[in-house]
């Protein structure tokens, strides 16, 4: 039964968002609580869909025999919806008081509730073809909201982003296409599906393949060639640079990798070969770039998204040891980094849109001016940069405890890839909090003069984010025992 | 009577108190907020007297996920650390009350001076590794504004300073951390250690696993190579605050060594390797550079700071060297240096508020103007350089005994004679103050002279901790038979 309501969940704001525009309300007050609804009754019906649980797959359209889209509430579905589906409410309410002054606003919204749906699509399908499917109308459904603004920068950042995710999503075709031939079923299962007799002696041509595949679901993933997109699709309006870019789409593509290394290609095929190396090289190198680049910038939502570049590759460090600890840890740093980053990036949108201010030297003093939103500003920096007790540190304890585990002389470096990654870390992030704390004694009032933290529809998300990476920080072993049973394929 | 609620105010009232401080609006006042700051602490205190006295109190507060547990766990070395910082502590409070009248946001200061206690006594009562390293981290951050107090540009590029090698320093503790909990059985303390039966085959990463954590929390320590910070920081901070970094907080860094090495690997383990080699070249070498540059330094503060980083290489030289004997004149002088250091930059400090000087050579004849000031500076000095029956004496004795018993080649006649040229050279920095103050030659201005010797609440804690330093060098043997109990257990 639940799977039913899974596809009300993707067809509802779907479907929802694109009345938008249509729907005769009497006022702007009107359409909010329209939208919020819509938004929490989907949320509302995945949560109860996902608490009834059901391993049953909905085949709802036969393209050809073996080729359907379908739907199936499994572990790793869980907890990307379950996240996906916590986190949206909020970013909505956030939205409609940063989008106020934005202008288009119907547009936005309907692009934005549609990006909902989408992104359910993506985390319930059963197997390749479904999400692939569905990651394909995510990138095209997000365009307009990344062009929102229609400046010639937002026009450039739009061209690069369209013609990297498909041009990777292609990439990820070829792997379907042998799957098809070369697995048992289609359909995503822990362990993987290829079937050892048909392989016979072409398993490097399956791992190339499947290096192909990586890379090519590696482009939502921002890994390091194809990271550039993620800055630039900064011009977006911030609840889209939080929401989508740190947490929905960039997390899509983690979450297809996933789907790819466990749930179709399999650990097991993939541990100690030739691509295992590559792939972990490559997640190491985006974890101390993406970190360096954003020492360098002083766009604060650019250094944000670079920040997000290299966690993104902590997730991928974790899949890459091909273990159920790394997976575990992966699992772990994708819900623990959604909370943290996407708090920080409200933050940067509340300055922004307090204030007009997008440079990191124009925040002098501010932490007085805006208590509320640089505290919680604070705990988001304190917990990327894994200070013991909040949720950063849990999930890189998952991570370096699964490399060590692993006994893969390549991970210790990982390891050390992520310490120095968190001091960089603490770099770019304290360097902001303790400015806007200490702004010097030559600092005069003046340029923060009128300042104050934004209204409860803004402050409100901040506050609950805080308080979850607190949370998480502090009573970590649900969320870990949770993800060791997805990871055991228990769900 | 159960002592668990007493270590539970000891660490968390200092903390709550210092919050409340902060963050309070009222207590504008002044004598309201010296009178609050004071009595939170005093009752702290009292608290935390009760548990050393007690010595029994064991307390599970927090599982926050998997094996990762807050734990304390009152033990002797712990009783022994905890009660040095008590009386330092109190001492450096009271001396703040009549100094930080000449610096501003006097509420800041005290708030983070009542929580790093805290968050001190919490390191001094940690009983697993984990614990440890969540409340060293908070001791960076806590320690962090009393470093940047002034706002100054030089405050506050010391504190990023500070807070950058402190973290990377930390962090190299965290990667050892991660490979201790898979491999040394357990990471709560038991005196001894493990010995680490459970690596098997992995000895040669587990060496450089702890060469790792010996250098990360010999950054605290200010152990060369991670020793520029020190000079940097501590001198920028108001004189309180610089004399109890200066004498407690970088003893944290020694605590964390003894924790690693004596309480969790095992001292057996890095005996005769190439770890204990490459240690105590690096002390040694710390040694001797910091005296050097101590006596090349004009500013007195900066001395005194290169001093630090001097002595406190002589404790880790005394626990590198592993044998009983030199360990206990490590931990006396973990005892000595607390009081001596502290004493100094305190006098340092009231030069300061009554003069205004901080080069060395400006101070000639500061002995006629302030001479209980200055002799309670000299005496401390004599302890420092070690002249019997001053504490210092003792120590290096014991040290240098140590050392010539431990029968390591070349280091063994090595150790001792660096120390005593570094004894030499600290009679250099240190005593030419004492002369030309007392001595100013026959061209000094004897008719300008006016008495300014501060008030008896700076004085006090002066005269007490110049006594402390002398009086525990000339009856030590209580003392010392505490610490050999301790001793015994963990060889």
């Amino acid at each position: 039964m639940s799977q039913y309501w899974i596809v009300a969940a993707i067809l509802l704001p779907i479907l929802g968002g694109a009345l938008t525009p249509v729907l005769p309300f009497r006022s702007r007050r009107g359409m909010l609580i329209y939208l919020e609804v819509l938004t929490i009754a989907t949320s509302a019906i995945v949560l109860t869909a996902l608490s009834r649980g059901t391993t049953e797959t909905l085949h709802l359209v036969y393209f050809v025999r073996g080729l359907s889209i379908s739907f199936r509430i499994d572990g790793l579905a869980m907890l990307f919806g379950g996240l996906v589906s916590i986190l949206w409410p909020f970013a909505m309410l956030y939205s409609f008081e940063y989008m106020e002054h934005e202008g288009h606003e119907k547009i936005f919204f309907m692009f934005y509730s549609m990006t909902y749906g989408v992104t359910l699509g993506v985390a319930f399908a059963s197997d390749m073809l479904s999400m692939y499917l569905f990651y394909e109308l995510l990138t095209l459904v997000t365009v307009p909201l990344i062009l929102h603004t229609l400046v010639r920068e937002a026009i450039l950042a739009v061209r690069q982003y369209l013609y990297m995710s498909l041009g990777g999503a292609a990439f990820a075709l070829i792997a379907i296409v042998f799957l098809m031939v070369y697995g048992d079923t289609m359909e995503f299962t822990l362990g993987g599906v290829l079937n050892p007799a048909v392989i016979g002696g072409e398993t490097n041509r399956l791992l190339f393949v499947y290096l192909l595949a990586f890379f090519g679901f590696g482009v939502k993933a921002a890994i390091f060639p194809m990271s550039a997109w993620l800055p630039q699709a900064g011009v977006a309006p911030t609840p889209v640079t939080a929401l989508l870019h740190a947490v929905a789409v960039v997390k899509a593509g983690v979450f297809a990798i996933l789907r790819l290394t466990y749930y179709s290609f399999g650990a097991e095929f993939l541990k100690g070969t030739w691509v295992q190396p590559i792939v972990m090289g490559f997640a190491m190198f985006t974890i101390v770039y993406g970190c360096s680049r954003a020492v360098k910038e002083q766009h604060i939502k650019r250094r944000l998204a670079y920040s997000t570049v290299s966690n993104l590759s902590y997730i991928i460090l974790g899949a890459s040891m091909m273990t159920p600890a790394g997976m575990v840890g992966a699992m772990a740093h994708m819900v623990c980094h959604a909370f943290m980053k996407i708090g920080s990036f409200l933050c940067a949108g509340a300055i922004m849109h307090q204030t007009d201010k997008k440079y990191i030297y124009e925040l002098n003093g501010f932490g007085r001016k805006m208590p509320v939103v640089f505290g919680c500003f604070t705990v988001s920096a304190l917990g990327l940069m894994g200070v013991p007790g909040l949720a950063g540190f849990i999930s890189k304890w998952n991570l370096a405890k699964a490399a060590v585990e692993s006994e893969n002389v390549m991970a210790y470096f990982g390891i050390g890839c992520l310490l120095i990654s968190a001091l960089l870390t603490a770099i770019y992030m304290m360097s902001i909090v303790i400015r806007a704390f200490f702004p010097g004694r030559d600092f005069d009032g003046r340029s923060t003069e009128g300042v104050r933290d934004p209204g409860w529809k803004m402050c409100f998300p901040l506050l609950c984010f805080a308080a979850a990476v607190i949370a998480i920080g502090l009573c970590s072993d649900p969320l870990i025992c949770f993800l060791q049973d997805i990871a055991a394929g228990i769900y | 009577m159960n002592f668990n609620i007493w270590l539970i105010l000891a660490v968390f009232l200092p903390i709550a108190c210092g919050v409340l401080i902060l963050f309070f609006p009222g207590l504008k006042k002044r004598n309201l907020l010296l009178g609050v700051s004071f009595l939170s602490l005093a009752v702290s205190m009292l608290c935390a007297l009760a548990v050393i006295a007690e010595g029994k109190a064991e307390l599970h507060l927090l599982q926050f996920g998997g094996s990762l547990e807050v734990y304390f766990h009152v033990d002797p070395l712990g009783r022994v650390f905890a009660a040095v910082i008590t009386v330092v502590w109190l001492m450096a409070d009271i001396f703040s009350c009549e100094y930080m009248k000449h610096e501003k946001e006097e509420k800041r200061y005290f708030g983070f001076y009542v929580l790093v206690y805290g968050v001190l006594m919490a390191l001094c009562f940690s009983g697993n590794l984990v614990t440890y390293y969540m409340f060293y981290e908070m001791m960076t951050l806590t320690t962090l504004p009393l470093i940047m107090h002034n706002k100054s540009r030089e405050a506050i590029m010391a504190g990023l300073k500070y807070l950058f090698y402190s973290l990377c320093g930390a962090y190299l503790v965290l990667f050892g951390i991660y490979f201790l909990n898979r491999y040394a059985g357990t990471l709560d303390f038991t005196a001894g250690g493990s010995g680490l039966e459970a690596a098997g085959g992995h000895s040669a990463l587990m060496l450089v696993v702890v060469f790792l954590m010996i250098l990360g929390f010999g950054v605290k320590a200010g152990m060369f190579p991670m020793h520029a910070w020190l000079p940097t920081a501590h001198p920028v901070a108001p004189a309180p605050a610089s004399a109890v970094l200066s004498g407690l907080v970088v003893k944290m860094g020694v605590l964390g060594i003894v924790r690693v090495i004596f309480y969790v690997v095992g001292p057996e383990v890095i005996r005769g390797t190439w770890v204990q080699t490459a240690w105590l070249t690096l002390t040694l070498i710390t040694v001797f550079m910091g005296s050097m540059l101590a006596y090349r330094e004009k500013v007195m503060k900066k001395r005194l700071a290169y001093s630090t980083v001097s002595q406190i290489s002589y404790i880790l030289f005394g626990l590198a060297l592993l044998n009983p004997e030199a360990m206990t004149g490590s931990l006396l002088h973990v005892v000595f240096h607390a009081c001596v250091k502290s004493c100094l930059f305190l006098s340092a400090g009231a030069v300061i508020y009554k003069t205004g000087k901080t080069r060395v050579d400006e101070l000639t004849g500061i002995g006629k103007e302030m001479p209980v000031t200055i002799w309670c500076y000299t005496f401390a000095s004599l302890a420092l350089v070690g002249i019997p029956p001053a504490s210092g004496f003792i120590s290096k004795w014991y040290l240098a005994g140590g050392s010539l018993e431990s029968g390591i080649p070349v280091f063994s006649w090595l150790g001792p004679v660096v120390l005593l040229v570094s004894a030499l050279l600290t009679a250099g920095y240190l005593l030419p103050i004492t002369i030309r103050g007392f001595l100013p030659g026959a061209d000094y201005d004897y008719e300008g002279l006016q008495k300014k010797e501060p008030s008896g609440v700076m004085v006090i804690p002066l005269l007490i901790l110049a006594g402390l330093s002398v009086l525990l060098g000339t009856f030590p043997n209580p003392l010392i038979h505490y610490l050999n109990e301790i001793i015994g257990t963990l060889f």
